[in-house]
């Protein structure tokens, strides 16, 4: 805990540049027009109540139609059945509709909508429809960046829905949530470009948070992590997730993320 | 008929809004890292009439080489750093002052008769949104500067 104090005293006191490329949430930017990212997001979380790990995979591609309009698919693999096993997958669209940008700051937003789909047991009060649970997600996030200083936020609506007719949603759990995050970044090297081959390592610290609607059970994790940007367009995020409070029941609420990123510019 | 000349009429003006440009030097806005401002120049590297991009990644100024007696619209400039994301803060062309006779100059430093000069071009879109709106104030006497038309552009010299 004491850790995490020191480290949020520093990024506030050092910030000199900051970045919004996170790793749990999605900043209100978008990716270039006619660009193609593809993701392969890992993540590794610790069982609470068996042994083991839960493992997902989640292999993405995002396009960015025009300056606003972005869309995303993602497929979910997981070990939740001792070997990996596709589960499902989800579509996510996000469009900028607000900017007001001046020399090295901005302030955007934009709104996001995700479908996803999953036919895993659902073990848990969570809901979570980045590989867990069927159902959609719509919210709002806006980024500021002010003196060099990004901060993002978000408010989401999420809901589940049945896992397949074979996994049904359980009656005696609530099944719509609110979703509320806070994210920071902050560039640590370089201190000064001098080429587009140099690598970027950036810190960022996310909160994330969950009410249940129906019972009011909820819960915030933080999420530190460091980023590296390799000659301006792959990315390596490597992230720890760490619950700081719960009253809802969850099987594995802490783990690591490890996603690689490249990004093809002005394909089309 | 009345469609096909005012097709005639907007293609008028588009020609007449093209210059021959040599040189853009442009500063983006809204980014601070290297991931987005390489976006921006792979956007204008993929641009058939530029020759070069030479970037500054800590002023996010890149300056477009055009490949010699190329005509184009500031227009392309704005349109290519916005589909990246970004915005234009301030956009300098250096260009044939022959072909600059459709532009307004908004201040009173005249164009001189030499071949090259460079003037910054004013419109909205082209420089910041609060510099834009100091300048609307400015020049609220000059109908064209304020009326948003993409196809005429304001500049003052620089040079």
């Amino acid at each position: 805990m004491r850790v995490l104090y020191i480290w949020l005293a520093f990024l506030f006191t050092q910030f000199i540049f900051s970045q919004e490329l996170f790793v749990v949430t999605d900043p209100a930017s978008n990716i270039p027009a006619n660009s193609l990212s593809v993701r392969l997001g890992n993540s590794l979380f610790k069982e609470k109540l068996e042994n083991g790990y839960n493992y997902h995979l989640m292999p993405e591609v995002t396009y960015g139609l025009n300056k606003n309009l972005m869309f995303r698919g993602t497929a979910f693999i997981s070990n939740r059945q001792n070997n990996l096993v596709a589960e499902g997958g989800s579509f996510y669209s996000k469009y900028r509709f607000y900017s007001e940008d001046d020399i090295n700051s901005h302030f955007r937003m934009a709104a996001f909508g995700r479908y996803s789909f999953n036919n895993s047991d659902i073990h848990q009060e969570q809901i979570e429809t980045m590989g867990h649970n069927s159902g959609y997600e719509m919210g709002l996030v806006a980024t500021k960046l002010i003196h060099k200083v990004a901060i993002s936020s978000s408010l989401s609506f999420e809901k589940a829905l049945d896992n397949t007719s074979k996994n049904p949603f359980p009656n005696e759990l609530g099944s719509a949530a609110t979703n509320y995050t806070l994210s920071i970044g902050k560039l640590m090297y370089p201190k000064k470009y001098t080429s587009f081959k140099q690598t970027n390592i950036n810190l960022m610290l996310e909160f994330l948070g969950q009410t249940i609607n129906e019972n009011g059970h909820s819960s915030i994790d933080v999420v530190p992590a460091i980023q590296f940007i390799i000659n301006s367009q792959a990315r390596i995020d490597l992230a720890y997730r760490h619950e700081l409070m719960s009253s809802m029941f969850r099987t594995a609420p802490n783990g690591v993320y490890l996603n690689l990123e490249y990004n093809f510019y002005t394909i089309f | 008929m009345k469609n096909i000349f005012t097709s005639f009429i907007l293609l008028f003006f588009a020609f007449e809004s093209n210059a021959q440009i040599i040189k853009a030097d442009i500063i983006a806005t809204g980014l601070t890292c290297s991931m987005c401002s390489k976006s921006i120049y792979k956007q204008l590297t993929s641009l058939p009439e530029v020759a070069s991009v030479d970037t500054d990644l800590n002023t996010n100024t890149f300056t477009v080489n055009l490949k010699p007696n190329t005509n184009v619209s500031p227009k392309i400039f704005k349109d290519n750093v916005e589909k990246a994301g970004f915005f234009i803060g301030s956009l300098v062309v250096t260009a044939d002052s022959k072909t600059l006779e459709n532009y307004i100059n908004l201040e009173k430093k005249q164009i001189p008769n030499s071949k090259q000069v460079q003037v910054q071009i004013l419109d909205k879109g082209f420089v910041t949104e609060k510099e834009f709106k100091k300048l609307a104030k400015k020049h609220k006497d000059i109908a064209s500067y304020s009326d948003g038309n993409e196809n005429d552009f304001h500049f003052k010299m620089t040079n």
